[in-house]
């Protein structure tokens, strides 16, 4: 297992192109079979694209690095700009793998790998415009039978694009091989590391993740119909400022659950141990009732530093969910506030949970907890972050892991295939 | 947090489990007293707790050289204790900036400190790096927390920070033992979808079985979490759903550690050995089975978690004699028959609803929050389930059977309900008392829901009842369906 070198973490530019030096280390690298790379194919299309495609292709990389622009401020009227005239994420045509250099991986699961990238032959000015670019291989999400999936993944993150604490679908794309999401990078990395590395939160901190929580929670469930259904400290990224946004889940082992369902035919179990909810244990049909609990969860793992219901043996877990009720250790001093919102998320009869009941996340808003919390200023991102995470330059990776490079020979996506499933991916 | 402690530390007594400061005390105060030391001046408490974190360790690590093990172990919690002083306070100072102004004022920060302050200490932004520190990432599983000394560093935000990928593992004091640092894997079952279900006709499969197989079935699985709230249909159906499988030989592998699991069983005869290989999944060899840790006899089951998802086996169970018989039950089907039944029930209590007039302003999606909080219950034939003159506190939907409703001086009924049919609704609006008798006409049952849980969902009736159509237009957004 050859490791990406430290190199890319410290001077960005002078990266050399991970690709290139995956396929030249693998004697029996077909180029075809070689993510992402464009497969020949493609090329060709791209030789012979006329000028006009060529020139869209050009606006639609300024929209790019324009959109990077905006990042750095993050003004409330941007983000509700690009909620209105959804400017965000759009099926580009024009875009390709070539339009950006890949850094390095931020992130594997087994159909998907997130590379950190910059626009290709970037001007000066452009050179730390940095996103994530999700890269979805067509064969594996065929064979994991994940097509459904990543179309509903394309669309809800085409839907959600521009709230402020929901990771941002720029673009998307696809070539002959792949499927492409050009997302907006977090250099913070996970809450999870800093949270594991705190031991726990106060709970100033605590209340600061769990009002941006809120907001992305009651966005979900009353503005778009959805839940999130995973939520957990693994699933919140930080950005430069500190401010959470909710992660991409890169269908880590392979179990493609839905990031996002549509909420009301919702019966699939997904989800984390430790944060389920018990109606989807007992599978009794669940509802976006299930992010509540889990925030419930969540806040409590905040201040104390490990989830309510623990045992190594997940069906303990379970158990002890359907069975009893959150108990507070007696150290560290939780507040009453604290403890009384913890209890009335994680409430079994759903008829009492707080945020299922009337008033929704209005009600949530306005429990002692978040007494004084300004939630505009929550959402215009008024307040800064408790942790604000070491990032020395725009591209700076050291809050991530490192990745061994891909695998090389990999199955390549045949005509048989292309004929079979090419108009199922016509979205990207 | 107790029980939870004994349970995963099984083997351990209880008095050793890592209880809250005080209990520890507690208990350990109690063995003293069991052990004869009466009346002495008692030990310093701190000093007892250190005994007993000591104790613990011991039984955890079983060292061979005691006296380094324990030297190692003071000199640890020394250092621990000295850092955790200079961390609870380095974290009040930079963590939270202030206390929590929240309580002070709308103006302040409930978060902590007023942005300028915070930027001009710092003391949040740190560009250190320390190369030697980066070989446990916090994103890895496997870094470690028992066996060797771990150091503490204070460091949150702190002088020492660096990037989250350069952490030590902090102590973990106070946590459920064994409590795992590392990062949580998602689990999922298959995606199965119930409106394509209703289409296709499936039914589940059915196993015919005895009388007696049938009640000892119900009793194997009557106690377990998985199937402890189903209803008699959803039962029946799943007791008919579990095939036998004859294991004919001894030593015959059911499941395999590490193996993915489909299937769960419930032992009709003979036994199994229950084996679990430390490593997580079976070895080659003679011993790769790892250690015994249980046996199951008739009555017993095992693989429920297969059931809820695919997840690795956590053992290896074997036959342990010749002519056992099991019963198996897949994960598909199980969830596809709890799928089913509640998919259908739900739209069968939503439909009910629709009929409703007193709820006829409720949206689509306020339809199904109350199809979802609805109770099914039964009664058996001549039941009074509302009593004249009481006060109503709850609403009925007549899910099957018959009913009739009486007024106090008639002795024919005022009214017949049929499936589909609701009463006690008014329930709902006023507190007035109930105006008939509902007696059940045959064996029925009903869904039903109190008015106290109607409020906390949907608000007061009243003001339901009060929306028309025209003034509705923001409430008749249904979230769901609104695109």
């Amino acid at each position: 297992m050859k490791s990406v070198s430290r190199m890319a973490t410290t001077v960005i530019h002078k990266a050399s192109h991970p690709l290139s030096s995956s396929s030249s280390s693998s004697a029996s690298a077909n180029t075809n079979t070689n993510l992402p790379a464009p497969n020949r194919n493609h090329n060709s299309e791209m030789e012979t694209s006329t000028t006009t495609t060529a020139r869209s292709a050009q606006q639609e990389k300024e929209f790019v690095a324009h959109y990077a622009n905006k990042t750095r401020s993050l003004k409330t009227e941007e983000i509700q700009e690009d909620k209105r005239n959804k400017a965000l994420g759009h099926s580009s045509k024009r875009l390709s793998v070539k339009d950006f250099e890949l850094v390095r991986t931020l992130g594997t699961g087994t159909f998907a790998r997130v590379w950190l990238v910059r626009l290709a032959n970037a001007s000066e000015e452009d050179r730390d415009k940095v996103f994530a670019l999700k890269v979805l291989r067509k064969v594996e999400v065929i064979k994991l039978k994940q097509v459904d999936h990543v179309n509903h993944e394309r669309s809800v993150l085409a839907d959600v694009a521009g709230h402020p604490f929901i990771t941002t679908l720029i673009t998307s794309f696809s070539d002959h091989d792949s499927l492409y999401m050009l997302l907006d990078y977090c250099p913070g990395g996970e809450v999870f590391s800093y949270l594991r590395k705190a031991k726990r939160f106060d709970e100033n901190t605590a209340r600061f993740y769990a009002a941006e929580i809120v907001l992305i929670i009651e966005f979900l469930h009353e503005k778009e119909g959805v839940a999130y259904r995973d939520l957990k400290p693994e699933n919140l990224l930080l950005d430069a400022d500190g401010h959470i946004k909710l992660k991409r889940r890169m269908n880590d082992m392979g179990l493609g659950a839905e990031l996002i369902g549509k909420i009301g035919e919702t019966y699939t179990l997904c989800g984390t141990p430790e944060y389920l909810a018990p109606e989807v244990i007992q599978s009794k049909g669940h509802t976006t009732a299930v992010d509540w609990w889990a925030l419930g969860i969540l806040i409590y793992e905040f201040i104390t530093g490990y989830p309510p219901f623990w045992n190594s043996n997940p069906i303990e877990i379970y158990k002890q969910i359907v069975s009893r009720s959150v108990h507070f250790p007696q150290e560290p001093y939780i507040s009453s506030e604290a403890k009384d919102i913890i209890l009335q998320f994680c409430t079994v009869d759903r008829s009492k949970r707080l945020g299922n009941i009337s008033g929704g996340a209005a009600r949530v808003k306005s429990h002692a907890f978040f007494k004084g919390v300004q939630w505009d200023e929550v959402y215009y991102r008024k307040y800064r972050g408790p942790i604000i995470p070491p990032v020395r330059y725009p591209g700076d990776t050291q809050c991530f892991d490192q990745y061994p490079d891909e695998k090389a020979g990999r199955e390549p996506y045949n005509d048989e295939l292309k004929r079979k499933w090419e108009h199922h991916f016509e979205d990207f | 947090m107790q029980n939870s402690a004994i349970n995963r530390n099984g083997l351990h007594p209880p008095s050793l489990t890592p209880l809250s400061n005080i209990h520890k005390a507690k208990s350990y105060d109690t063995l003293r007293s069991q052990a004869g030391f009466g009346n002495r001046v008692p030990y310093p408490n701190a000093y007892l707790q250190e005994i007993e974190k000591l104790n613990r360790e011991i039984l955890d690590s079983q060292p061979k050289d005691i006296l380094q093990f324990c030297a190692n172990f003071f000199a640890r919690r020394l250092e621990l204790e000295r850092t955790e002083l200079l961390y609870t306070h380095s974290i009040d100072r930079k963590m939270s900036g202030t206390t929590f102004p929240g309580r002070m004022g709308a103006n302040s920060n409930p978060f902590g400190a007023p942005e300028k302050e915070r930027k001009t200490s710092g003391i949040m932004k740190v560009m250190e790096e320390d190369e030697n520190d980066s070989v446990a990432s916090p994103a890895t599983s496997n870094f470690s927390f028992g066996g060797g000394a771990p150091t503490f560093t204070s460091s949150f935000g702190g002088d020492a920070a660096g990037p989250p990928s350069s952490f030590k593992p902090a102590s973990t004091e106070g946590f459920p033992a064994h409590y795992g640092m590392g990062r949580r894997t998602s689990v999922s079952a298959e995606s199965l979808n119930p409106t394509a279900s209703a289409n296709d006709n499936w039914s589940p499969p059915f196993h015919p079985k005895s009388a007696d197989q049938i009640s000892r079935l119900k009793k194997s699985i009557e106690g377990n979490f998985l199937f402890s709230h189903l209803d008699d249909e959803q039962s029946s159906q799943i007791l008919g759903a579990l095939v036998e499988k004859p294991i004919p030989a001894k030593d015959i592998k059911v499941i395999t550690q590490g193996d993915q699991g489909d299937f769960f069983y419930v032992v009709e005869k003979g036994s199994f050995d229950v084996y679990v290989n430390s490593t997580g999944e079976i070895q080659p060899g003679s011993d790769g089975l790892g250690t015994k840790v249980a046996t199951i006899d008739a009555g017993g089951s095992f693989g429920e978690l297969a059931l809820m998802y695919n997840a690795p086996r956590a053992a290896t169970v074997i036959s342990a004699e010749p002519s056992c018989t099991l019963w198996a039950l897949d994960r598909i089907t199980f969830r596809r028959i709890l799928m089913d039944s509640t998919f259908q029930r739900r739209r069968l209590y939503e439909s009910f609803l629709e009929e409703v007039p007193l709820l006829s302003t409720l949206t689509k999606y306020e339809r199904s929050k109350i199809a979802d909080a609805l109770e099914t219950q039964k009664f058996p034939e001549g039941t009074t389930i509302i009593q004249e003159g009481d006060v109503g506190e709850a609403f009925y939907l007549l899910e099957s059977g018959e009913a009739e409703a009486f007024k106090n001086g008639t002795s024919n009924p005022v009214k017949h309900y049929h499936k589909g049919d609701y009463f006690g609704e008014l329930a709902l609006l006023d507190d007035k008392p109930r105006q008939a008798s509902v007696i059940s006409k045959t064996e029925v049952k009903v869904a039903t829901l109190g008015k106290d849980g109607f409020q906390r969902l949907l608000g007061p009736v009243a003001s339901i009842m009060r929306r028309t159509k025209y003034e509705t237009g923001v409430e008749e957004i249904d979230p769901l369906h609104q695109k």
